[in-house]
This record gives structure tokens, sequence and C-alpha cells, in this order.
């Protein structure tokens, strides 16, 4: 198997648009959950989202702009942003190879869901011709290739909240095993219609609002946590090959060292031990290193009351009499849930770490949980505790678990 | 042959392409070619949404095959007087029947 360097970020995420600026966010603990504005807003229990900073008009001209969904406008903003922090320079051969992987679990769902509201809500006929084009799940890759004519393969994953991992991990096995060179890979996420937040409140989810802060509302393994809180957002990284990465002296932000892939075929919605232990282990596999290797993880670190256990449960059965010295981030209690996309920011957000040896904090955990007992970085980043590798989990409903292994540039 | 609605129909689809596709209006003369004006058949179906609303008309969902933003004009033209022929309504001139 080949090494895969990563040699580019792009973000559009809650946190913020550069990796700096988003890092310092995470870095500092300040949540982007705020209460949010949408026609509708006040039929929601809890009206709470991370939204992202964004105008697709200031990145699109009006022709495109009316043929791409907010989900689009993310990921392809978010890939250049990628591709320029990469700056790499494409021959015509190999953008005949050139891969794009792309998560995302609803798509275009701001445009069924208008639609649907023209049909039903409006009683009209009415739908609008692009309504296809837009909703649909590949659309976010299918402009991220058109736009730079990258004619390899061109995949979108559905696997709800690990997608993008998912997009990331089987990115990786392709360039691994050599049937690629370069890939941009990542997931976009643009879930915030009143229809989606509904359907999420529905299953019980969601986190009940903070009533003395809402940017405190998700607080991942904390014995007071309620649910997750939908945000939306797109990140991306270039992968290459390490000689491709080193012959043409790119800067390497840190290695993918590997990917674990298992699914649960259990619960279609609740969390398996196996099933999550059972990923972090055939990523330590795939990588080619031991448990005692890694040196901190991103969790999947949802808020929900049936993650947060099983996770903590899956981390001590994979490291042991170790697992309480493993520095443990769950990031969502900052940039929320990004479903699709969360995987991917999740992943930038570890290299970041690894890049500056800081393990991020896990805010909001106020009330210490007993069945959530591991070392959770709680309250405040730890300088000089993220070390050299990392894991960084996403597990799904659905069952789907992938789990990245990372490691920084000597 | 051109009814006497005909300038008003091209004002008015100029202005939509102008408005929902942002084109120079100086581009829209009756024989620009719509390959050129960067309407392909998806811009058509869009351009015959926003026709059908702007002129309170429903177009025949049959294939239609137009080249020039005079032919778009034509078809149009055509269509609205048609429709004024068979039923003389206040829609055609895209205000909401009262009764």
């Amino acid at each position: 198997m080949r090494r895969v360097a990563v040699t580019g970020i792009g973000l559009v995420s809650p946190l913020g648009h550069t990796a700096t600026g988003v890092f310092e966010a995470a870095r500092a603990g300040r949540s982007a959950i705020h209460r949010l504005q949408i026609p509708g807003a006040h039929r929601l229990v809890a009206p709470l989202a991370a939204t992202v900073q964004f105008d697709g008009t200031e990145h699109f001209e009006p022709p495109q702009f009316r043929l791409l969904d907010r989900v689009s406008q993310f990921a392809v903003v978010a890939a250049r942003r990628a591709l320029a922090d990469a700056s790499c320079e494409l021959s015509q051969a190999e953008r005949e190879h050139a891969g794009v992987f792309v998560g995302t679990g609803m798509g275009g769902t701001l445009t069924i869901d208008e639609g649907y509201q023209t049909l039903y809500g409006d009683n009209s006929d009415r739908i609008k011709p692009m309504m296809i084009l837009k909703g649909m799940h590949n659309a976010p890759a299918a402009w991220i290739g058109i736009e730079n004519a990258w004619r390899g393969p061109n995949l979108t994953y559905s696997t709800a909240c690990s997608s993008s991992s998912v997009a990331i991990g089987e990115a990786w096995l392709r360039l691994a095993c050599g049937a690629m060179d370069i890939a941009i890979a990542g997931g976009s996420e643009a879930p915030l219609s009143l229809g989606s937040l509904k359907a999420w409140e529905a299953m019980h989810t969601l986190a009940g609002e903070d009533t003395a802060d809402p940017a405190r509302s998700c607080k991942p393994f904390s014995r007071s946590r309620s649910g997750m809180v939908l945000a939306e957002g797109a990140a991306f990284v270039v992968l290459e090959s390490w000689e491709r990465a080193l012959s043409r002296g790119a800067a390497i932000h840190g290695e993918l060292l590997g990917y674990g892939l298992t699914t649960d075929a259990g619960h279609i919605a609740r969390p398996s031990v196996d099933g999550q232990a059972a990923a972090m282990s055939a990523a330590l596999a795939a990588a080619g290193i031991a448990a005692d290797e890694v040196d901190s993880i991103n969790a999947h670190g949802t808020a929900t009351q049936a993650n947060d256990v099983a996770e903590t449960a899956a981390i001590k059965r994979v490291f042991g009499a170790r697992a309480s010295q493993v520095p443990i981030s769950a990031t969502k209690a900052l940039h929320g849930h990004l479903l699709g996309a969360a995987g991917a920011l999740e992943f930038v957000l570890s290299l970041l770490a690894l890049q500056r040896g800081v393990a991020l904090p896990t805010m909001h955990l106020d009330v210490p949980d007993p069945d959530c007992d591991l070392d959770y970085v709680a309250h405040g980043a730890r300088v000089g505790a993220a070390g050299r590798t990392m894991l960084s989990n996403s597990f799904a409903f659905g069952g789907t678990n992938a789990v990245l292994a990372l490691r920084a540039m000597d | 042959m051109t009814s006497v609605t005909y300038k008003d129909t091209e004002n008015r689809i100029r202005a939509l392409l102008v408005k929902d596709f942002k084109l120079d209006p100086d581009m829209l003369t009756l024989d620009a070619p719509l390959e050129d004006l960067g309407v392909d058949s998806i811009g058509m179906a869009e351009l015959i949404f926003n026709v059908e609303d702007e002129f309170g008309l429903k177009l025949p969902d049959v294939a239609v095959h137009l080249s020039t933003f005079g032919e778009v004009v034509q078809f149009i033209d055509e269509a609205v007087a048609n429709q004024r022929a068979s039923a003389p309504s206040p829609l055609a001139q895209g205000v909401p029947t009262a009764t």
C-alpha cells in the first residue's frame, strides 16, 4: 500500500472559513450554536443550529447560482479553498483520473423542502424545473468535477452521519492501492429546512435549549446532555500519493494512515459498541499501527444519550487500561452536527490539532456521567496533548461506522 | 407575421432573460442564437417556466425546437394570441381574475 498525504484543506464552517480561524475558535471553546431564525422557527421545540456566514451570490455568477442548492454552493467553495491551499496544477492526463469523493446525508433537502411547500403547502403544481438537478445527492460532487474538469471517479456517499468519513476513507483506499494519484474528498450539508428540523425533532435526538446560554446547548459526554444540534457547512481535503506530493514539493498537512469501516447490521439507530470498536480496530489495522500508538481521539461525541455511552465503552474495549489516558475531544459542542459533513470537518480539526500539538476541548461538560468516565479534555484545550497520531470517529444511523487514522508530519 | 402585442412580448421576454440569466440586453437581438446566449435545454425549461408565470400562460407539454431569441418571442407571442382567442381572459395580461 502507498502512503497518502493531505496537501489541501478547504472549509465553509460554522466556526469560520479558514483553517486558522476554525482551529482558534475550537481551541478557545467558542460555540457557533445559536437560536435559529428561519420562517417557522417558532414551531420548533428548541430552535437551535450552527449556521455558516455565507452568501452564495458572492461566489457564483447568476447563471450558475440558479442551478445550485446551498449544499452544492458550500461544497464547491470548500473544494476551491482546498485546491487553492494545495496549490496543485494538474496536467490534462492527470485530470482524466483525478477523483471527487463527497459525503452528504441529506443532499439538496432545502430545494426539496421548497418544492414540497409549493406542491402541498401552496397547493400549486408550479414545481420549478431545477428541482431535480438542485436536489439530487450527487450534485455537489458533480459540480466540483465540472468546475475542475476532473474526470476520474465522481462518487457520492450517503451513510448519514459518517458520510464524509466514508468519502475520505474510500478515496484513501484508491490512492493507497495505486488506482489514483490525487483526489479531493470531504462532505457538505445544508439541512436547515423546517421540514428536516421537525423530522429530527420528532426522533427526539435534538438538544433542548440551555436557557442560560443557547450556545452551550450541546453537551457531549455530560450527564446533562440532551442531544445534538444540527449544523450546516462543508469541509474538503486534497489527498495525494506521498510520491506525488513530495515530487512537487507540496506542503503536507499530515498523513492519512488508514481507514476502518464496519457495519452494525443490528439496530437502524441504536449504536453498537461492537461495531464502533471494530471500526477503530479496523482503522488501526489498515494504518498498520497498534492501539498504543494512538495519542488522542476526535470522538463522534454527538451528545445523544446513546452515542456517548456506547462510544466510551467502545474506546475502552479498543484501548483497554490505557483508555483513560487518551485525550478525547468532542468538538460538536462547538460546531454542532454537520451530519454528512461532520466527519470531514472533524478530520480537518484533528489534523490541525496534531499540527499544533493541542488537544481540542470538549466544552459544556459540566456534569460528569458515571457511564462516560474517560478523559474528554473538558472545558479547555490542552497544549501539548494531541500527540502525533489520532483517530477520528464517525458513526451513523444505519450502522455505518467509519474511523480515520491520521498522523502529523515529523 | 407578428401580432400587435409582438413588441410587448419581445420586451417582456428580454426582461426575463436579463433578470434570470443576467444577459446583456444588447445581446438579445432577434437573430441571436440561444446557444450563444447560454440558454441550453435546461435553461429553456426554466425560461418557459418563468414565461408561464409572466404571461399567465400554460404552454403545452410538447417538445419545441427554438434556436434563436426571435423564435422564442414568436412562439410565445402566438401562444398568447391563441390563448386570448380561445378564452379572452385578463390572465393573458398576467392579472388575476376577479369575479
